[in-house]
């Protein structure tokens, strides 16, 4: 295939991918009353509703807190997954590999409705967060554990050896040698199990308890029954938040990553 | 400083014997080369005495204190690794810091002797690179200064210079070797490059199959192998088949090969008749044109490399020879030669173990 029909491929595969978002954007700055594209008029009328909005600010609160947690929680475990994997795992290494990938493999609402059977069977039920954070955990996990394992099967045991021999103990070794050479794995992963946890829609919609809804269910029990433009602002908004844990993780975290 | 003993060391992997009961010792500031073929146990010894592989059985003391039960974190060992194995997130300087901070040494000493070290590896104005800022020498450099600047008991090297090019892998066989020297530091250097063994060695040990063929000074080991094995691993060699003609005096005894009799040293008591075999070194031997006395053959192949030239002879009564000699003679292929070899280049060889 020549350059220019590759190049022209490219941009067409990604206008195909991008244009919703951009109609979504585009829609709401609509200075009128209903979600329509191209806009009429623009204004930022609908932001300014959303803003004042208790039960979206409330949802939006609770996704941030939620996917916070999941994140600590998921890239804590998955980390540790991933070490047992890479290093002791011997001859359970496919069967740890498979069992961590679950949740992927899994249709999501089948994950949802077994958790929910759960939680209540053991009498936690729904009047906490604690199942949904443990869904938004089980589903992320897979994502930390790939990333994180992917970056320890290049990490060269000689480095381990080496440290010891100048005297680090095991402890030391992982803080100052490991970590610091695996971080890239870490973030990437703790990053898309941020994205994931203030995105999904099923296991949150199962699992919510009263005065819980993400942002996702909010939006969706919001459109349910109206279809102004501020269900667009919501979105956009949301997609803003995402780009930004992107930005400021590459920017803060990301600069010594490059370094070598 | 340390002396290493190592007594009837052994390392079983199920139920091979990767290393197979091996007893040395190493004095104090010695330089010692583990040499042999891939396979043999050369690094395995070596984890074992840092301590990273366990001892199936046997003893390791430093000092004549036994280490078998001390971590690697304990045991106060400066490594160097094949593969460098430099911290890439750390700059020369932390690098060389890290064993440092392990031991807690206060700041302003910490940079005297980083200064120091770098110095002795003439990296002086590198501190600040990151490791892949470095090219394989001065990374191997870094490795070694690394392992130095701790001071440790002891040095031990893991084929070092297996990844450089054969003209810097020169350049660091002296350098190492000398810097050796002026430490004082008791070294085992781990290699199956022979010639890398010799020129750095006071003793080399010559490993197979997990166990020790020969330990001794280079000279030794190149000018009396043990065996065949050994005269085969250590450069090139000509074997030649002979009788045991009778003794020749205290020690001595006379072969009759394709050379007429000569005189080696006899090493076991062969009786009369026992069918032997003599090595004889490819640069011992000198050519001269035919019919001036010794074994008659013609040349066959003649390769030329600079400072010496191969030669292939087909000696009349069958055998080949390999000879090396300067370039100052002018031989070439298919010529007839005289081949002399001087009664002190036979060597009597032990049957293999
Ligand atoms: N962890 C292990 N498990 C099983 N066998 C092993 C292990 N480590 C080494 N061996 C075996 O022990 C023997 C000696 O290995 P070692 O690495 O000491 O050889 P070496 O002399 O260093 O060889 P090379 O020159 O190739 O590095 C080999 O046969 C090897 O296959
Ligand atoms: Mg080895």
């Amino acid at each position: 295939m020549k350059r220019p029909v590759l190049t022209l491929y490219c941009l067409l595969v990604y206008a195909f991918l991008l244009a919703p978002i951009l109609v979504v954007v585009g829609a709401s700055f609509n200075a009128g009353n209903f979600l329509t594209f191209p806009p009429q008029g623009l204004s930022l009328r609908w932001y300014v509703t959303f803003f004042h909005n208790d039960v979206f600010m409330r949802a939006i609160r609770t996704s941030l807190w939620v996917a916070a947690v999941a994140t600590v929680i998921s890239g804590t475990i998955g980390t540790m997954a991933a070490l047992y994997y890479v290093q002791h795992a011997g001859r359970w290494k496919e069967a740890v590999r498979i069992a961590m990938l679950a949740p992927l493999l899994l249709p999501e609402v089948l994950t949802a409705i077994a958790l929910l059977f759960f939680v209540y069977a053991i009498g936690i039920g729904t009047t906490t967060m604690i199942g949904m954070v443990a869904g938004h955990v089980l589903i992320t996990l897979p994502f930390v554990f790939i990333n994180v394992s992917a970056s320890l099967e290049s990490f060269d045991p000689s480095w381990d050896m080496a440290a010891r021999s100048l005297g680090a103990d095991r402890l030391t070794r992982f803080r100052r040698i490991m970590l610091p050479l695996i971080k890239p794995g870490v973030i990437g992963g703790a990053l898309f199990a941020f994205i994931i946890s203030f995105d999904t829609f099923t296991i949150s919609f199962m699992l919510k308890g009263i005065g819980t809804s993400t942002l996702p269910i909010q939006l969706f029990d919001y459109l349910r029954t109206n279809f102004t433009p501020e269900a667009a602002a919501v979105s956009t908004v949301s997609i803003a938040l995402t780009l930004v844990v992107v930005i400021v993780s590459e920017k803060v975290l990301g600069l010594r990553i490059h370094r070598f | 400083m340390t002396e290493v003993s190592i007594e009837r060391l052994t390392k079983t992997f199920g139920s091979a014997r990767a290393v197979d009961g091996i007893s040395i010792r190493i004095a104090d500031g010695e330089f010692i080369s583990l040499l042999g073929p891939s396979g043999c146990g050369k690094t395995t010894t070596l984890k074992m005495i840092a301590g990273f592989e366990e001892a199936s059985e046997g003893a390791i003391r430093f000092d004549g204190k036994d280490v078998v039960n001390v971590p690697a974190e304990k045991r106060d060992i400066g490594m160097v690794f094949q593969n460098y194995a430099l911290f890439p997130h750390m700059t020369v300087d932390q690098n060389l810091a890290f064993g440092l901070e392990m031991r807690k040494i206060a700041k302003p000493e910490m940079r005297s002797r980083i200064a120091e070290v770098l110095d002795m590896v003439q990296l002086g104005g590198y501190s600040d690179r990151y490791p892949n800022q470095l090219s394989g020498g001065q990374q191997q450099r870094v490795a070694l200064a690394r392992a130095l600047v701790i001071e440790p008991k002891i040095l031990l090297l893991d084929e070092p210079l297996a990844n450089l090019d054969a003209k810097l892998r020169e350049e660091m066989r002296v350098f190492i070797r000398d810097l050796q020297r002026r430490v004082g530091i008791t070294t085992v250097y781990v290699t199956h490059d022979q010639a890398e063994a010799m020129t750095m060695s006071d003793r080399v040990v010559v490993m197979f199959g997990g166990r020790i063929a020969q330990i001794g000074p280079p000279s030794d080991i190149y000018e009396r192998p043990e065996n065949l094995e050994v005269a085969q691993f250590v450069g090139q060699v000509n074997l030649i088949k002979g009788t045991i003609a009778g003794a020749a005096g205290p020690g001595k005894s006379r072969v009759a090969c394709v050379f007429g009799d000569v005189t080696v040293d006899s090493r076991t008591d062969h009786t009369p008749g026992a069918a032997v075999t003599l090595s004889l070194r490819p640069e011992a031997i000198e050519l001269k044109p035919a019919g001036q006395g010794g074994a008659q053959g013609k040349v066959t192949a003649r390769y030329y490399s600079g400072s010496i030239i191969d030669y292939r002879i087909a000696l009349d009564s069958g055998e080949t020879l390999h000879v090396q000699t300067f370039p100052n003679i002018r031989i070439a292929e298919g010529d007839r030669v005289s081949v002399h070899a001087p009664a002190d280049g036979f060597w009597l060889l032990g049957a293999a173990k």
